[in-house]
């Protein structure tokens, strides 16, 4: 079976430091994966050597069976894989419903100019990922965290990906909200959504994975069930002190 | 196309253009050699607004653009006897391979860098056509007595006028697409742009190949309507500063906006003419400029949306 994400020794040197060093896994089909550890573990940077936002040292990065290392992030993202950020980044003057709508275009200037907005899309996406009517008009300043992420979703979501990586989803929200989003999450994962989930609240999490990966200083320390994962004496250790 | 277009917008567009087509029999001769220019100025606006109003890649270097489509024809028609049926849409292709040139340092640069490099690609033009083949380009004494298609100011008029609004009124229905969306996206966030699975490259030199086909436009027909061109006027820094003052007193992004400021700042300018002949009244405009810019940052087009929608509701209310 071809994977729909495949990483194999991938490498990022930061000048000195080494972010991520010789990670190898595979995403499988329809599963949704943890991937944890401390700050500065090196999560966000594999995010961004597998959306093409940095570039790795070494090591390839296979989407459903293809290199795609010489790909741009628009091209990646149109080969059906799509991020959400830590820190959400909507684009600040535009309403929730004209944010999601950029999202939703293809990559092609015709079809920009000839075909307008699929307003039921933009709106079915705002109100799945939770906003009410009322928020649709909104601009991110008025937005709360919880919003924001929201939106972060939303935006992600319309460019209709196969495979979703999420960064810190959890961060800064308040616990209905984590369940609004967890339950979100939960649907999508019944619709074959292949995930690769980075939360640090992992009592959040453990419910929305298969399994997880855990890394410190930018290696694979543990890898498995969630609970073994966890319970793992390298994984509490790497944690101690940054919790 | 999604063009959110309603019955008002037909009617203001229609209205406007019937008391435009309507005004050589309302003023001067002289006045109607004033809105010829404010025409020119609004749609070298115009193109200014498609690149920098929309994407926030500033240029200081429109001159450069407007330029290329100037002599291209001039030189064609007065010294290689080409018909301006022909040297005219050479001059806009031109202009596009320039727009393509100015593009380059936008691929790695932006903000007040790319502004910069903009406006060295004026000052470097400014200084090859005065060295390179002067016999070609007039050198610092430009050139004169080229092809005017038109005589008279009410011809002028009519000319400038019919090429203003069909480029106003295709930008503006341009922008309002998804198109438009996608360009101010590029301002906001170029990352979330690509982020979204679209290539900021592709949509930038779209922006950069509209802003100078409508530049070349502008250029090319106002050399055939002054019949010369004059180097130093051409690329100036007060003629950019113009062209930017016009755009956001009228406010930017909105096309419609570029046009208004360009009609507000030539009358400006005229009326001013009288009290400061020197280059203060350039000090003035920009005093104008900045408390209006304090009353409402987003220029006269928003004051008259506002004002409209206060009429609107007006109607509504009973
Ligand atoms: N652009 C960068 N330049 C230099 N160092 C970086 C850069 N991005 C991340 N790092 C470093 O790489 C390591 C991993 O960071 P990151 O991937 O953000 O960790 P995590 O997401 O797991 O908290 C950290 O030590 C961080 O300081
Ligand atoms: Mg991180």
């Amino acid at each position: 079976m071809v994977k729909p994400l495949s990483i194999k020794n991938l490498v990022k040197n930061f000048g000195g430091l080494t972010a991520t060093d010789d990670i190898s896994f595979d995403l499988e089909e329809g599963q949704s994966t943890g991937l944890i550890g401390p700050n500065g573990a090196g999560k966000t940077t594999i995010f961004s050597q597998i959306m093409g936002e940095y570039r790795q040292t070494s090591g390839i990065i296979e989407l459903y069976g293809s290199d795609i290392s010489k790909l741009s992030t628009p091209a990646r993202i149109r080969l059906g894989i799509s991020r959400t950020y830590q820190v959400p980044r909507p684009f600040s003057d535009f309403s929730v419903l004209e944010n999601i709508r950029v999202g939703l275009m293809p990559d092609s200037i015709w079809k920009m100019i000839t075909q307008g907005p699929n307003r039921e899309r933009e709106i079915e996406l705002a109100l799945s990922v939770g906003f009410s009517e009322d928020d649709l008009q909104q601009t991110p300043d008025t937005l709360s965290m919880g919003d924001l992420r929201k939106l972060e979703m939303a935006r992600t979501m319309a460019t209709n990906p196969k495979i979703m990586l999420l960064d810190e989803v959890f961060a800064g929200l308040t616990v209905g909200e984590i369940n609004q989003i967890a339950k979100l999450i939960q649907n999508m994962r019944k619709e074959n959504m292949t995930f690769l989930i980075v939360s640090h609240d992992l009592k959040a999490l453990e419910p929305l994975v298969d399994d997880a990966i855990a890394i410190n200083y930018g290696k694979i320390i543990a890898q498995g069930a969630f609970s073994e994962v966890i319970s793992d004496s390298a994984v509490r250790t790497s944690y101690l002190g940054t919790e | 196309m999604g063009l959110g277009l309603k019955w008002y917008h037909f009617a203001l567009w229609i209205g406007f253009i019937i008391f435009m087509l309507l005004m050589p029999e309302m003023v001067s001769k002289g006045t109607l050699r004033t809105i010829i220019f404010a025409n020119f100025l609004a749609i070298f606006a115009i193109s200014w607004d498609i690149l920098s109003g929309r994407t926030g890649y500033i240029s200081f270097g429109h001159p450069f653009l407007i330029g290329i489509g100037a002599y291209t024809t001039a030189i064609l028609t007065k010294r290689f006897d080409v018909g301006v049926e022909y040297a005219i849409p050479l001059a806009i292709a031109m202009t596009m391979i320039g727009g393509t040139i100015m593009f380059l340092p936008a691929l790695r640069i932006k903000g007040s860098y790319f502004a910069l490099v903009s406006l060295a690609f004026m000052e470097l033009m400014y200084q090859l056509v005065q060295v390179i083949r002067p016999d070609l380009t007039g050198g610092t004494r430009g050139m004169s007595g080229l092809v005017t298609l038109t005589r008279g100011a009410v011809n002028g008029y009519y000319l400038s006028f019919t090429i203003m609004i069909i480029v106003a009124l295709s930008m503006w229905l341009l922008m309002r697409t998804r198109l438009g969306t996608a360009l101010s996206a590029i301002a906001l966030n170029e990352e979330s742009v690509k982020g979204s699975g679209l290539s900021p490259t592709k949509l930038k030199l779209f922006a950069f190949m509209t802003s100078a086909f409508v530049a070349g436009l502008g250029g090319a027909f106002y050399v055939h309507y002054l019949g010369s061109i004059a180097p130093r006027a051409l690329f100036d820094i007060n003629f950019v500063f113009t062209i930017i003052v016009a755009t956001l007193i009228g406010g930017a992004s909105t096309i419609v906006g570029p046009m208004f400021g360009a009609f507000f700042l030539t009358f400006l300018l005229e009326y001013l003419r009288p009290y400061l002949p020197g280059a203060e009244r350039y000090l003035i405009y920009g005093v104008i400029a900045l408390l209006l810019y304090m009353y409402q940052p987003k220029g006269l087009y928003q004051i008259m949306i506002n004002q409209f929608n206060r009429f609107k509701k007006d109607e509504d209310d009973g």
